[in-house]
């Protein structure tokens, strides 16, 4: 194990419950970044896992199932493809945390907490997003790093119509939707050297379906089939 | 079913050790009545974990809803060969009630005494009855530690106390709490992987 004393025991704090909110998120954003974080705290959420075993029950208030069922109902993938979305849903869930984490390390913040984390805070590098067309159905996964001015989108459970080509924009207010290019059925990037960051970051990311090859007139033929808007990855 | 639930050799005292890791495969292959058979195993055991921790029950059963809806999403990631299919479960369900009880208010226990009377509700994993493997290596490795400190332990893990909530129920300096809590975690660590 390569994580130092320090953070083993953040790792044990973290699974036992003992962390207050800032450390807690803050170790959330952090163990999305930090595989062997991640590991630890898998590790002691084991160690201690058996507790719940003795945790007498209690009935919950009525029965909630109903309401469970029909969550996941609106929130089952229809599509097959099964296991790129479980995996993208997965990864979805993670970046879910660190937008919380974000929001919880911000509110901290703002009422004027850690000033180191204000600096670093201050201005995300690496944003992400996951186009879909509503929380069961993802279907891109937009990464975008400012340094390198650089997006990169990856496909993950979306296959355009027959004839059809995805294509990605970039919608702003004042912008209108500017094309990033036809998404095919891998990964790829796009340059974002022609947008300011301030945009870039603030952005609605969207996929259309245009005919095979991308929009004739560099304009959406239709509406948005998959959208999202971009959250940064807290380091 | 060749998937065995629980570790290795785990007696599992009810006979549903097996069934729950069934029935979280069915589940990771979307099957509906696996899932509503999932839930009344199981409910009222998760929701005596997250309960304890959230004492407003509305939040506590909005808690569970949200647990279930992840144990259906993520069924394909448990992995039986590392831990039960109850504790997977749990530890879901008790990050979720830790994330829920933090947001709101960091010392909810203080704050809010309605509910749950916690003297007069204390667990003692110790006097249990019915034990896994798992269970019972850590009872083992609790009872090694001052009564003090296993009652922090218990009390941060059952109850989702923070390190100042422990601090003052206990009239101990956060400080102390802290360098306590590591040196028992420490300690536990090393007692089980013995």
């Amino acid at each position: 194990m390569t994580i130092s004393p320090d953070d083993d025991f953040a790792a044990a704090e973290y699974a036992l419950g003992t962390l207050d909110a800032s450390e807690r998120a803050t170790l959330a954003a952090r163990r999305l970044r930090e595989p062997e974080l991640d590991e630890a705290i898998r590790g002691w959420e084991a160690r201690l896992a058996p507790l719940a075993e003795a945790a007498p029950e209690i009935e919950p208030p009525g029965d909630l199932l109903p309401a469970i069922e029909a969550r996941i109902r609106g929130a089952s993938p229809e599509a097959p493809g099964s296991a790129a979305v479980v995996a993208l849903e997965r990864s979805i869930r993670r970046w879910r945390a660190a937008a919380i984490a974000a929001s919880i390390v911000a509110g901290v913040l703002a009422i004027g907490f850690i000033a180191r984390e204000a600096t670093r805070q201050s201005a995300p590098r690496e944003y992400v997003a996951i186009l879909q067309k509503d929380a069961a159905s993802p279907a891109f996964e937009v990464t975008v790093n400012l340094d390198k001015q650089e997006l990169t989108v990856r496909p993950v459970a979306a296959r355009a119509p027959p004839g059809k080509s995805y294509e990605l924009w970039i919608i702003d207010a004042k912008l209108g939707a500017r094309s990033l290019g036809v998404v095919g059925e891998t990964s790829r990037a796009a340059s974002l050297s022609a947008y300011d960051p301030v945009v870039v970051a603030d952005a609605t990311y969207a996929v259309t379906v245009e005919p095979r090859g991308g929009s004739p007139d560099g304009k959406p033929s239709g509406p948005p089939v998959f959208v999202g808007k971009l959250i940064p990855v807290v380091p | 079913m060749t998937i065995r639930g629980g570790a290795p050799g785990e007696p599992a005292p009810t006979g549903a050790g097996d069934d729950l890791t069934g029935l979280l495969i069915r589940i990771a292959a979307r099957d509906a009545a696996a899932f509503a058979a999932l839930y009344k195993l199981t409910s009222a055991k998760l929701y005596g974990v997250v309960a304890r921790i959230l004492t407003r029950g509305d939040v506590a059963a909005d808690v569970l809803q949200e647990a279930y809806v992840r144990i259906w999403e993520k069924a394909g990631d448990f992995d039986p060969l590392k831990g039960s299919a109850l504790a997977w479960m749990a530890t879901i369900a008790r990050n979720r009630a830790l994330d829920e009880v933090r947001r709101v208010r960091p010392a909810s226990l203080e704050d809010q005494p309605e509910g749950f009377e916690p003297a007069a509700e204390e667990i003692d994993p110790l006097a249990a009855r019915e034990r896994s493997e798992g269970l019972a290596r850590l009872i083992d490795c609790l009872k090694a530690l001052d009564d003090e400190k296993r009652a922090i332990i218990l009390l941060a893990y059952y109850r989702g106390l923070s390190r100042e909530a422990l601090a003052k129920r206990f009239g101990r300096p956060v400080a102390t709490i802290k360098t306590w809590l590591h040196r028992s975690l420490a300690q536990l660590r090393d007692c089980l992987a013995s």
